[in-house]
């Protein structure tokens, strides 16, 4: 007989309140996962569409993008011994369109290469989200540091850095407009790494990435209160077994006086913990999953099938730890003191 | 026929450095087919007696021997099948399973006692059972809504649904009024008589004496006479 389920449609309202708890810590938790992930992408999805390898950046830049410069002759080398590795530079800058409106970007220019998109002089390859802003492909945009003009040549998806669009430039074009000869950064692609090189830092893309300013920063408070929001609903389902535990001890005595095994009870709690989770789960998994294709474009979103089931199987052991650990005092019911005392 | 034996029991408990025996060697022989009641003044030991017999805590010293096996050297999983196969429990209150309908409550008893009768089997069984306890009209009532009269009786409908041989009953009228007391006394001593029981009784409610085969009375921890 599936008594856990019968008490759970007896008593509707006290685990309608269990679930609708779940249901809501967790939906919360999802919501600012995606924020999470999708400021992530916003900060550095340049970086992070990147396959896994090492980065090289100047040791006195003191792990700073910007004052990175990587020796001409150095550069030669690592290229030259490496063929898949790229240098690559990224500054912070504008464009104009042709009403003159001023869009903030994320210049990138690199060596040949097929991670980053290569363009001819005079030309420039944008973020999707710039096609949003209204720019089409063969529009011209100008900078004032830059003599020309950028032709659009097409745009890309998922290319985003330190929360701006990405243009990718000709290195000519770049050096123009910053008046430097040398690359920031050196990407080698691969799992292992090359080991170091004399005047440069070496970077997993992990680290890589805690390098970009407010990268860590918003990460790790985001971060931060996700997972403080799962202990927040493991420490709730403990709390809310153990009071319905203490209400339900005269019962769970007279149960085991007539029989019932202590461990048949355990599985009673342990299924009422999974209904309410599942069903929680569902509802806050559909919800963020409907958010997540809705969510205004301009608001940085992404939650993954991966994440949701990740934060989900999370949620499972938190609830069947801070279940079981309030189930304890179970073990302790004494049927004499249930007879002994009143009615259940 | 004797089915169950109690031989020599005791029982103290320690309170700090006071030590005080509840039970001083009692031996007591229950008889199939009767209903033994269990009197005393208050603190005579006669409810603690009742509990070791059932297994339900155990004798400082002493055997409780049922249908001859010592149930004081048994391990608390072994005394659990017992208890939930051959023995069948009314307490002063009905204790009846809120969440549960009446015919639930019946056949949970049935899951614990790892009753092997299919379920159809299993359904007119509890018909029947609740037929002679005058219940099966309610056997979709829950709890919350049935008389103490009416709970007592689905109390007893569920401490023999399982077909125990031994039926322990503590205070079974304690709560009831003196109309519903006989009406429930009536039926233990039926049932005792036609399920060929063991039943030992609890009671300090002298008019329930009468439906009694035997009397035992307790006084301070020993058996006065019977």
């Amino acid at each position: 007989m599936n008594m856990a389920w019968k008490e759970m449609k007896k008593n509707k309202l006290r685990f309608l309140i269990l679930g609708s708890i779940v249901f809501l810590v967790s939906l919360l938790t999802f919501i600012i996962s995606g924020l999470a992930n999708g400021l992530s992408q916003d900060n550095a999805a340049l970086i992070k569409g990147l396959p896994e390898g090492h980065f090289y950046m100047s040791k006195d830049a003191d792990q700073t993008i910007n004052l990175s410069r990587i020796d001409r002759d150095v550069q030669g080398n690592m290229l030259k011994k490496h063929k898949e590795a790229v240098a690559f530079s990224i500054q912070m800058g504008f464009l104009n369109d042709e009403d003159e409106k001023q869009q903030s970007v994320a210049f990138v220019t690199s060596t040949e290469s097929s991670v980053f998109e290569m363009v001819q002089k005079g030309e420039v390859v944008l973020d999707l989200s710039m096609k949003e802003k209204g720019i089409q492909v063969g529009d011209s945009l100008t900078n004032h540091q830059y003599s020309g003009k950028f032709i659009v040549k097409g745009f890309v998806d998922q290319k985003k850095f330190s929360h701006a669009p990405v243009a990718f430039i000709h290195s000519e074009d770049y050096q123009e407009m910053y008046r430097v000869k040398e690359m920031q950064l050196i990407f080698v692609p691969g799992k292992d790494s090359i080991g170091a090189v004399t005047g440069l830092d070496v970077f997993t893309k992990k680290q890589f990435l805690n390098t970009i300013s407010s990268y860590k920063a918003e990460q790790t408070s985001l971060n931060m209160i996700v997972w403080f929001l799962v202990v927040i609903s493991g420490m709730l389902f403990g709390i809310f077994f153990y009071m319905m535990n203490v209400q339900k001890m005269g019962l769970y005595g007279i149960l085991k006086a007539i029989g019932v095994k202590t461990r048949t009870l355990f599985h009673m709690m342990w299924t009422q913990m999974i209904i309410i989770t599942v069903m929680a789960l569902m509802i806050s998994i559909s919800l963020s999953q409907v958010f997540n294709r809705l969510a205004p474009k301009d608001m940085p979103f992404s939650l993954t099938i991966e994440t949701t089931a990740q934060l989900s199987s999370v949620y499972f052991i938190i609830g069947f730890i801070g279940a079981t650990i309030s189930g304890l005092q179970i073990k302790k019911v004494q049927p004499l003191q249930a007879i002994q005392q009143g009615e259940v | 026929m004797t089915r169950f034996t109690l031989d020599k029991v005791r029982k103290t408990f320690i309170n700090g450095e006071v030590k005080e025996e509840i039970l001083k060697g009692i031996n007591l022989s229950l008889r199939e087919g009767e209903l033994t009641a269990l009197v005393g003044a208050s603190g005579s030991g006669k409810s603690t007696l009742l509990t070791i017999a059932a297994g339900l805590q155990p004798a400082s010293a002493g055997q409780v021997l049922f249908e001859g096996e010592n149930l004081t050297t048994m391990n608390g999983e072994q005394v659990r099948k017992i208890r939930s196969s051959k023995f069948g429990f009314v307490f002063q209150f009905a204790h009846l399973v809120p969440f549960l309908t009446v015919e639930e409550q019946l056949l949970l008893m049935l899951e614990v006692s790892e009753s092997k009768t299919k379920k159809t089997e299993q359904k007119k069984e509890i018909d029947k059972i609740l037929t002679l306890v005058g219940m099966n009209h309610r056997k979709n009532a829950y709890p919350a809504t049935l008389s103490g009269g009416e709970k007592q009786r689905v109390a007893i409908a569920r401490a023999i649904i399982h077909k125990p041989k031994v039926l322990f009953a503590d205070e079974p009228t304690a709560s009831l009024d003196s109309t519903k007391s006989k009406d429930v006394m009536t039926l233990l001593r039926d049932l005792t008589k036609s399920l060929n029981l063991t039943t030992l009784m609890v009671t300090h409610d002298e008019e329930m004496l009468f439906y009694a085969d035997r009397i035992i009375k307790l006084s301070d921890g020993m058996v006065l006479g019977s």
